[in-house]
Formats: C-alpha cells, structure tokens, sequence
C-alpha cells in the first residue's frame, strides 16, 4: 500500500510538471508565432524602417540599452512608482472597502461618488496631478494610486457582501469581537475579490503609468518610448513597448497568480479559468 | 453548566413582501436542564428555528426573556454555541483552526488551543484531517468539524439547527450515532431543531412538539443508552415513542 502510494505520489508530481511545462508552451507560442512573422515580413515587404523596425534592429537596441544601462534606469523609476501607487491605493481602498461592506449607510452614500469617479480613474487626472505635485515622481504615483483605488475599494466591497451571513453568525457565537471579525472573518472572506480587484486595478495602472509618463517625467518606459518618437527611433519604440508587455506578464504570472493559488484556489474560494 | 429558561418568548417581525406584521413565535415557554438533550420538532413554519436564532442572539425578540441562570440574553455568546445547517465552517482556516477558534477569540495560546482542537477532533475520528481545509472534506466530515468546533469551546448550551440535513442519509445515520455517543462522554446540555422525527426520538432525553409558534407537548424519552440504529429500529418502545410524536407534528 505504502510503495503504491508514494509511486503513485512521485507519477502524479511528474505529470503535473510536465503540464505545467506543456502550459508554459503553449503561452510562450503565440508569442513566438508573432516574432516569427514579424520577422519574414519585415524584409519581404521592404518595410521602411521609419515606419516599423527589423526583429534584428530591435534586438540590438535592447542591447544598447542594457550596455548603457538606460533600460535598468527606465524599468527601475516604472517600477517603483507602479510599486508605491499601488500600495498606497490598496492601503487605503481595502479599509474603505470593508467599511462599506458592513455599513449600508456608508455603502449607500459613497456609491455614487465611487459611480462618477471611477469612469475618471487615472489618466483623466494627469493635468491636475502636474499641476498638484509638478512634472514628476509625485504626479506620476498619484496616477496610479489613483487608477487602483477605485476598483480595488468596489472589489473589496463585494467580497465583503457575498460572505455568507452565517459565517459572521459563526465567529460571533464563538466568542469573536468586532476587532476579530474583521481580521479572521471579513479580510480573509473579501481575499478572493480583493486579489482580483488588484489585478484588475494594476492593470490599469500600467496604462496609467505609460501615459502619465509620455506627459510628466524625464525618466521610465513611457518616456523611453516618447523622446524615442521625436528621433524617429522605432526600434527603440518597439523595444520599449515589448518591454512594457513582458513586465505586465511577469507581474501578473510571478505576483499575482502564485498570490492567489496559495490563498484563494487552496480554500477552493475559487477555480483558476 | 446552567439552566436555560425561555419566558413567555415571543416573537414579531414585520414582513415587507406580505405588508404586514407576521407572528412567527407567539408563546413560548421551557426550562433546560444541565446536561439535558433536547430535541425540538414541528411542521414547517411552527417557529423552530425562528426560536433557535432568538436563543443564539442572531435576531432580537420581541417579548418575553431569554434567561441563562437567571441572566438575560442579548446577542451572540461564546457560552451558547451554534452549529449550523450549512456548516458554516471558515473556508479559510484549516480543521484545526476552525476547531481552535473559540480557545483563539478567548485568548488561549497556539499551542493550548491546538492541543484543545486536536483533543476534540480524535473525539469526532476526525485527527487525520486536521491540516486539512474544509472544502477538501465531505459533508458529513465538515459537519462533525462543525459539532467539535462547537463543542471545544465549552459552551453552557449547545444550539443545533437541523445539522444533519443536507447530509447523505447513511452519513445521517452514523453523525446521530456518533453525537449521541459525544453527549453521552461530554454531556453538554444540547437543544436540537429537527424536522426529522425519528432523529429527534433517538437523540434526546426530551422532544418538544411546536404548532404555530407554541409548545403544543413535550415527551420524555427513556430509552436506554448508547443509542445504535441496529437496535432501535427493532426496538417497539422506540416505534411507540415516534409513532406517538409523528402524530403531534402531523396534527399541529
């Protein structure tokens, strides 16, 4: 029974590499695909440079970049504003959130102004942002604070309202305290869709960080690609923009994902599409 | 352990879909005794569980008191514990942290309440899963978890609202089983909401009988102990007994 077990066990770990090998291949395909006719018909079309660059003008731009040292400066200022926006979104949207998941008063009267001002998150406050904070880091992290907020408050919120009622019933009568119900019932039941919210929201914020960034600063990817247009620098623009794509899938595969496998899947809060 | 005594309990409630002001409990007096099983049965709508919320704080009542040893009751209380139809287990929290919720919220240490949980669960065969999360269990798992949970915490009263319903009915049988054994070992004092005649007649020492909001009877139920279905079907005391309140509920 034992040796059954464990050869069992050790079959079952193989396949399941082996899928998750075959999954990885199937992501990295599509992509691949692209290049590759990127590739032929760049040369079979003549395609003139100003217009759109060779895979191998591309690929020696990003060299440059990484010899330069340009790209880890870029990267580095996108990812700290994208990084410090969203903490401070998520620190502030998931109390609020909450508070309006158990208060319908609360609830009822912010509605709207979630309703109006969410159409409005992010870019739509570039303007006033430089005008509050200057060109720059403030205004930037701003944008993005302000892009996750909202959908991060509204995600909070649901998850908050579909805990079933007899779960709070239950910690009640287990003797927890407003203090407990919040930390060991309402925050781990509203995870799911707070999880979902940030992806969402930090989704938005990377769009909301490129734009801001064409406008506001002197340095990031945004900006790496805009100075590029005024050189007529294509390679340099289509670089970036790859960039600015892998980042995002590495976020979101690296960060994002693994969070919720070992949280949410787990307590089979929710099955992964 | 205390006496639980309900008062003249009422309770109104007005119903926006019917316009009007609905009675669910009209009347309702009964003393508990320490250590004592009882099972509370009636037809649909007699108030039942409406009673079994009131007891545990869930919703207010309207008239009459709600006394644990001579003291009122008002909302939720470590010292009344629910078990739940739906289970109500935390999806979140492992078997063992579900179980060690009630020592947690009173302050017991780590490693007091995971002796406490692992105690209570070897008392319910459930030690195996105790790493386990609950939507990796069966139902009849999660509900047993629902019953020690319940009863690791202590209670002076444990309130059960038809717990073994949404089980498979083997499974059924072997849960009353199985807490009847637990109370026989623990002797909580227990308040049972069924619908389930039989279930009630096996389980308790008392079946109390409710039509539209009243106590309509109570029996006593002496059957000897432990309590095991390969007997008791073939038992004629045990017929009698269910025959009898069958009756009531089908006549309320």
């Amino acid at each position: 029974m034992q040796v059954t077990g464990s050869l069992k066990g050790r079959s079952s770990r193989l396949i399941r590499s082996v899928n998750s090998l075959a999954g990885a291949a199937m992501f990295v395909a599509p992509l691949l695909a692209l290049v590759a006719v990127w590739a032929a018909v760049i040369p079979l079309f003549n395609v003139n440079p100003r217009v759109f660059p060779s895979v191998g003008a591309v690929g020696s731009a990003a060299l440059d970049s990484i010899r330069d040292g340009t790209l880890f400066a870029h990267v580095g200022a996108s990812l700290l504003r994208v990084g410090l926006g969203t903490l401070i979104g998520i620190a502030t949207a998931v109390p609020l959130g909450i508070a309006m998941g158990v208060s319908p008063t609360v609830a009822a009267f912010l509605t709207p102004l979630f309703r109006f001002f969410s159409v409005l998150a992010g870019i739509a406050w570039i303007p006033i942002a430089t005008l509050w904070f200057g060109y720059g880091f403030g205004a930037i992290v701003f944008v993005i604070f302000n892009a996750v907020f909202f959908v991060v408050a509204y995600n909070t919120l649901l998850g908050v309202r579909t805990i079933p009622h007899t779960l709070r019933n239950a910690a009640a009568s287990l003797g927890a305290g407003r203090w407990a119900l919040l930390t060991e019932v309402l925050l781990p039941g509203a995870l799911p869709n707070i999880v979902t919210g940030i992806r969402t929201g930090l989704g938005f914020a990377w769009r909301g960080l490129i734009a801001a960034e064409m406008i506001a600063t002197n340095v990031g990817l945004g900006y790496m690609l805009f100075v590029a247009r005024d050189f007529y620098r294509t390679e340099v623009i289509v670089f970036g923009m790859i960039v600015i794509g892998v980042l995002w899938l590495l976020i979101d595969r690296l960060l994002l994902v693994p969070l919720e496998r070992a949280t949410i899947e787990r307590w089979g809060m929710v099955r992964r599409a | 352990m205390k006496t639980l005594s309900l008062r003249n309990l009422g309770k109104t409630y007005f119903d926006p879909y019917a316009g009007a002001h609905v009675t669910a409990v009209h009347d309702v007096s009964l003393d508990v005794e320490p250590g004592e099983f009882i099972s509370v049965v009636g037809p649909s709508g007699c108030g039942k569980t409406t009673i079994l919320n009131m007891i545990a704080g869930f919703i207010p009542y309207s008239k009459g008191d709600i006394l644990l040893d001579g003291k009122p009751v008002h909302g939720p209380g470590p010292e009344r514990g629910v078990v739940f139809q739906s289970f109500a287990l935390f999806p979140w929290k492992t078997v063992l942290d579900n179980v060690g919720f009630g020592p947690k919220m009173r302050g017991v240490p780590k490693a007091e309440r995971d002796r406490i949980a692992h105690e209570y669960l070897a008392l319910a065969g459930l030690s195996h899963a105790a790493h386990r999360y609950p939507n990796e269990l069966s139902g009849g798992m999660q509900q047993r978890v629902g019953v020690v949970r319940a009863l690791a915490n202590n209670p002076d009263v444990l309130l059960m609202d038809e717990p073994f319903a949404s089980v498979d009915a083997q499974t059924r049988m072997t849960l009353q089983e199985e807490l009847t054994r637990i109370w026989q070992e623990r002797k909580p004092t227990v308040i049972f909401i069924t619908h389930d005649v039989p279930e009630a007649v096996f389980l308790a020492n008392r079946v109390v009988v409710l039509s539209k909001g009243r106590v309509l009877d109570q029996v006593a139920i002496d059957l000897p102990r432990p309590r095991v279905w390969d007997d008791l079907v073939r038992d004629d005391q045990f017929k009698q007994l269910s025959a009898r309140v069958l009756q009531m509920v089908r006549a309320a």
